[in-house]
């Protein structure tokens, strides 16, 4: 029960355009008989400029979907786009360019390198890239996430939640078109989930990012502009200006589906 | 809990590879080495015991004169004596037997048909008795003065046929033979060339006497006992005048000379086994840490379902015992191999060993297994004590290594305490006046600063690295950054991995220094000491025959001709003491050609008839002062009565020989007249060119292949040679330390690599390229080749002073820094790094993403 007809009209209603998009996206793991279908045919679209929450139950997919989308792992069958280019297709070298200049990810855990201070793990994709970092924006990420105290930290020295804002400065130092965010607050306690959930609304509001995020928490998902419903490997419901409630209650049906 | 050692064992048998390489070449070094010893003395004990004859009779002497100062001096007995032995009751056949070892037999083209490998030539007088070791096998027996036998692998090797002629030098003369037969080795060859004359021609060519011999061989009837015969002839011939030896015995005495042989063989081995353990142990000791380190939670489930310490420690001690266990039965297989490749190589030299059955005695198996099991038990028994530590806590807590944090303060103070111990002892060596002082404290020293070394290592990873790796974020960027920092990361276990190389490096080095400051030093007493133009010689130093010498006074433009002769004596000093000494003996005019500087005396006073000079060393030892009376007793038996009358001055005139004593030509010839020149000194005559009379000299002496005509370069270079030799030597150890070392390197990186899966993931995930993580472990890795080689030229130095140190004792007081070795060292241990990181960093490379980013 795949949803093209609701997901496309809806990214192209804002008119920000299309920051990725996947067409019939299939994602099997093994052959014939034992092979496991993570990803059944998915199409689609995540509009530019907003937060877009990808929820279901554990084994729906939705890792699959966001590791396929960022070019990180290979698709099965079905095509996928980075704004105007094709990932599906692309060689490892064109795939890791792609990752590093115009993605951004955030990790459930251990996001940051343990040798290097905050600073130098903020600006490391542009480091790699052997790019110039753009001062003035990594400044303003910077305050954006209060971390201009911790600069000189290494993330051993710092709390998960610092830890998890700096993975959050690091995606968005380079100004990537879009951010990936799996599951950034599973290891957190609420409170520093909440700060590092607002950090990616004000991305998203003040600093005209696109963020997709993973999440299985209601409460996480409720900061999203869309949350996509994953289960059994097709979206099968969405739901616009979410909050908690709402989409403990979508939750529950699943079980219900599941169980029932 | 032995079911969860062995699953894990089986687990992690990948990483434990290396360590088991690293135990297979140890225990394939100490195996190899006993089963080709063993191989070969049981061989030549065969040899020597089918091959003696039942009592041999030879000539009094008064010493074995040494083979390094051999004087060309025959000692011989009449041949009656074989008649007197004939009617001994109980002898059923006698022969003569006329030998001699210093010649040079030479083809028509003048090229020596001897061994290269050092082995001599022997002529032997014809004949056959059922111990012969060789047997005619075509052509005839020689007869007459102008027949010969030759060995059949020599002629094999130098293409000689019957009837090729060929040209013997022994000490008389030279004289030409036909080879009428060929004589094939029926027992092992030992890589002699053999030449073989009729009696007659023997005794007259070799020894120069008509009715002589160098001993009788005696065949013992039936049922006569060898002892029992060896005394009835020993009683019929004057049981003081000649030497008596059974076939036993003889045997003996043969298997004794030629042990010193295999014992430098065995200990060269040893030595190989030695360096690979050493460096082996550090490899083992890194990767059970390593090990340890990444199984920390696992090792606290286990701790807290209830498995107690001891249990713990004995886990990992069962799979340290299964390693040993492995490497040793692999290295013991390795060891034959190596055994029968060395046997190989021997009979590539001549020594042919091929009809020999490889030794293995129950004792190989057992020391294979003691130093394959003991070594790896002994490496892995403090990591197995760390593991028995982890606390149950760390089954739950998120640890990414331990080790990491923990204190040096232990191992700063024990590697002060020990690197202050070994500072003294080396300074206490390089204060020394006497040698035998020196070397207890030198080894002390350098033992001492080793061990302080590998101690300290980890605490001079952060300073020396950080210099090191000082200029990488600037070259390669956060790339550059990234792996100075991972080498920074764990300093134990950069520490451990750079120690491996560091004591092959610091051996290199400090040899490399001991070496350059004997050549420079010799070179030194060479342009000081050596006033002639040109130098007559052979390669070994060795004797050569009179003809040499004469044709070189018969060539044109020969100015000053002085010879030269080496012989063994035994000293008898004025307090009644016996001492063992070479002497020089010189024609007068040795000054001309040499300047000698002396404490008290000169070379005219010493060269007097009945004067000698002794070197200052000597003089103090023995506390001889001008004046002093001597007695020399050569081998043969002659005596000479020796008045000090000079003291050469230590580090002077050293290089052109070394004997204690110098004496006049004329002086020794009066006691012991016909011996050999061992080396010629020539100045040119006024008017000629050194290069006209060198020329001159190289055709006069054309015949004689093992003679050299050399100026004072040359003969600094023949110096130079016989200590590159060693060095090789030296060089093919270390080569073995390295390649274990670099084993090492590959270990480490390959478990970090493992151990840093999530971080390498990530670094893929935000957009490093393959090649830049490639470059990053290779970087990782030179960093910390370089460090090992910076902390072994560091000590390496020190060592090389300090040797040079106890060298300026006897008279080397140069120091040398040879500095292309060090700028190769260290170009080399970058080559190294790079080597070593080819497949961690490949492996890192082609880690998958998702795998290694996925959520545990």
């Amino acid at each position: 029960m795949s949803t093209p007809e609701t997901a496309k009209p809806d990214g192209a209603a804002e008119g920000a355009g299309v920051a990725a998009r996947a067409e019939s996206l299939t994602k099997a793991y093994g052959t014939g008989p034992t092979a496991v279908v993570a990803l059944d045919a998915v199409d689609v679209t995540i509009a530019r400029g907003r937060y877009t929450a990808v929820m279901g139950p554990s084994g729906s997919g939705k890792s699959t979907l966001m590791h396929c989308l960022a070019g990180l792992d290979t698709v099965t069958s079905g095509r996928v786009w980075l704004g105007e280019t094709e990932v599906t297709g692309l060689d490892d070298r064109r795939l890791t360019q792609l990752r590093r200049d115009r993605v951004g990810f955030m990790f459930q855990s251990f996001n940051l390198l343990p040798t290097l201070s905050a600073a130098e793990n903020i600006t490391l994709p542009m480091d790699i890239a052997g790019r110039k970092p753009d001062k003035a924006w990594v400044d303003t990420v910077i305050g954006t996430l209060r971390l201009g105290d911790r600069l000189r930290h290494r993330p051993a020295q710092l709390s998960g939640g610092q830890q998890q804002r700096v993975a959050c400065a690091r995606a968005l130092a380079s100004r990537p078109e879009l951010i990936f965010a799996d599951e950034p607050t599973g290891n957190l306690d609420s409170r520093s989930g909440a700060e590092v959930l607002t950090f990616l609304r004000a991305a998203v509001d003040d600093l005209r990012q696109t963020v997709v995020m993973v999440t299985h928490d209601p409460v996480a998902a409720s900061y999203a502009d869309l949350v996509l419903f994953l289960g059994d490997g097709r979206i099968v419901d969405e739901m616009a200006n979410p909050t908690a409630e709402a989409v403990l209650e979508r939750m529950k049906r699943f079980d219900v589906i599941r169980h029932g | 809990m032995l079911r969860a050692t062995l699953r894990s064992f089986l687990a992690y048998k990948g990483r434990l590879l290396l360590s088991c390489l690293a135990v297979l070449l140890s225990v394939a070094f100490v195996s190899g080495s006993l089963i080709f010893s063993d191989t070969v003395s049981r061989t030549f004990d065969a040899l020597f015991k089918s091959t003696a004859a039942d009592v041999t009779v030879s000539p009094k002497t008064e010493f074995e004169e040494g083979g390094q100062f051999p004087s060309g001096r025959v000692p011989t007995l009449p041949a009656e004596v074989r008649d007197k032995v004939a009617r001994v009751e109980g002898v059923q056949k006698s022969w003569l037997n006329v030998s001699a070892e210093n010649i040079t037999v030479v083809d028509s083209e003048n090229n020596s048909v001897g061994p290269d490998t050092g082995a001599p030539t022997i002529a032997d007088n014809w004949y056959v008795t059922d111990r012969s070791p060789v047997e005619l096998t075509s052509g005839h027996a020689p007869r007459g003065p102008d027949e010969a036998l030759i060995d059949a692998d020599t002629a094999e090797r130098e293409d000689l046929e019957i009837g090729d002629p060929l040209r013997v030098q022994a000490a008389p003369g030279s004289f030409d033979v036909r080879i009428v037969g060929i004589a094939t080795f029926t027992t092992t060859n030992p890589g002699a060339t053999l030449v073989f004359l009729d009696t007659a021609t023997a005794q007259r060519k070799l020894l120069g006497k008509e009715a002589a011999a160098t001993g009788v061989q005696v065949q013992a009837e039936p049922g006569v006992a060898d002892a029992a015969l060896k005394k009835r002839i020993a009683a019929a011939l004057g049981p003081a005048d000649y030497e008596y030896e059974t076939a036993a015995e003889q045997a003996t005495s043969q298997a004794e000379d030629f042990g010193e042989f295999i014992d430098i063989l065995t200990y060269v081995m040893v030595g190989f086994a030695g360096v690979a353990v050493l460096v082996g142990v550090f490899l083992i000791v890194n990767t059970f840490s390593m090990l340890i380190a990444q199984r920390t939670r696992e090792l606290g489930l286990l701790r807290a379902l209830g498995a107690d310490r001891r249990q713990v420690r004995r886990s990992v001690l069962t799979e340290a015992l299964l390693l040993g266990v492995l490497g040793s039965t692999l290295g013991l297989g390795a060891g034959i191999g190596l055994a029968l490749g060395l046997i190989g190589l021997m009979s590539a030299f001549g020594m042919n060993l091929e009809a020999a059955e490889v030794t293995v005695r129950w004792s190989t198996p057992v020391a294979a297994y003691v130093v394959g099991v003991g070594v790896t038990f002994f490496a892995a028994y403090l990591p197995a004590r760390r593991a028995a530590r982890i606390s149950p806590m760390a089954a739950l807590a998120d640890v990414e290594t331990t080790g990491v944090g923990r204190p040096l303060r232990v191992r700063a103070v024990a590697g002060t305490l020990i690197a202050a111990a070994g500072a003294a002892a080396l300074v206490g060596c390089a204060l020394s006046t006497e040698t035998s002082g020196a070397f207890p404290l030198l080894g002390l020293g350098i033992v001492c600063t080793l061990v302080a070394t590998v101690i300290a290592g980890p605490l001079l990873v952060r300073p020396v690295i950080r210099v090191l790796g000082g200029a990488f974020p600037r070259v390669y960027g956060s790339v550059g950054r990234l792996s100075q920092r991972n080498a920074l990361r764990n300093p134990r276990r950069t520490g451990a991995t750079a120690s491996a190389l560091m004591v092959g490096l610091a051996l290199v080095v400090g040899m490399s220094v001991a070496a350059s400051s004997i050549t420079l030093s010799f070179d030194e007493q060479i342009d000081r000491s050596l006033g002639a133009d040109l130098v007559v010689q052979n390669d070994s130093f060795g004797p050569f025959p009179q003809e040499v010498t004469d044709r070189v006074r018969g060539t044109d433009g020969v100015g000053t001709l002085v010879r030269q002769r080496i012989v063994q004596t035994r000293l008898t000093l004025p307090d009644g003491e016996e001492v063992m000494s070479p002497a020089a003996a010189a024609d007068p005019g040795l000054e001309k050609v040499t300047s000698v500087e002396y404490v008290k005396g000169s070379t005219r006073a010493a060269l007097r008839p009945g004067r000698t000079a002794v070197s200052e060393r000597f003089a103090e030892k023995q506390n001889l002062k001008v004046g002093a009376r001597l007695s020399a007793r050569l081998a043969t038996g002659e005596r000479m009565r020796l008045t000090v009358a000079a003291v050469t001055r230590t580090g002077s005139g050293e290089g052109l020989g070394g004997a204690g004593l110098v004496m006049g030509l004329p002086t020794l010839e009066k006691a012991a007249p016909g011996g050999l020149d061992s080396s010629l000194l020539i100045t040119a005559a006024s008017g000629t060119e050194t290069k006209e009379l060198r020329a001159s000299l190289d055709g006069a002496l054309e015949g004689y292949p093992q003679v050299k005509v050399r100026d004072r370069a040359d003969y600094k270079e023949l110096v130079r040679e016989q200590i590159a030799v060693l060095l090789y030597l030296l060089f093919a150890l270390v080569g073995l330390a390295i390649v274990i070392a670099v084993l090492g390197v590959v270990n480490t990186l390959a478990l970090s690599v493992v151990e840093r899966t999530r971080e390498l993931g990530l670094l893929r995930a935000i957009g490093m390229s393959r090649r830049q993580l490639r470059r990053m472990v290779r970087l990782e890795s030179v960093v910390i080749a370089v460090f090992g080689a910076v902390l072994g030229l560091g000590l390496g130095l020190v060592w090389g002073v300090a040797i040079r140190e106890v060298l300026a004792l006897e008279g080397m007081t140069a120091l040398g820094i040879p500095w292309w070795t060090i700028g190769g060292v260290v170009v080399g241990s970058a080559l190294i790094g790079l080597v070593a990181a080819l497949l961690p960093a490949l492996r890192a490379s082609r880690m998958n993403v998702l795998a290694a980013i996925a959520h545990e």
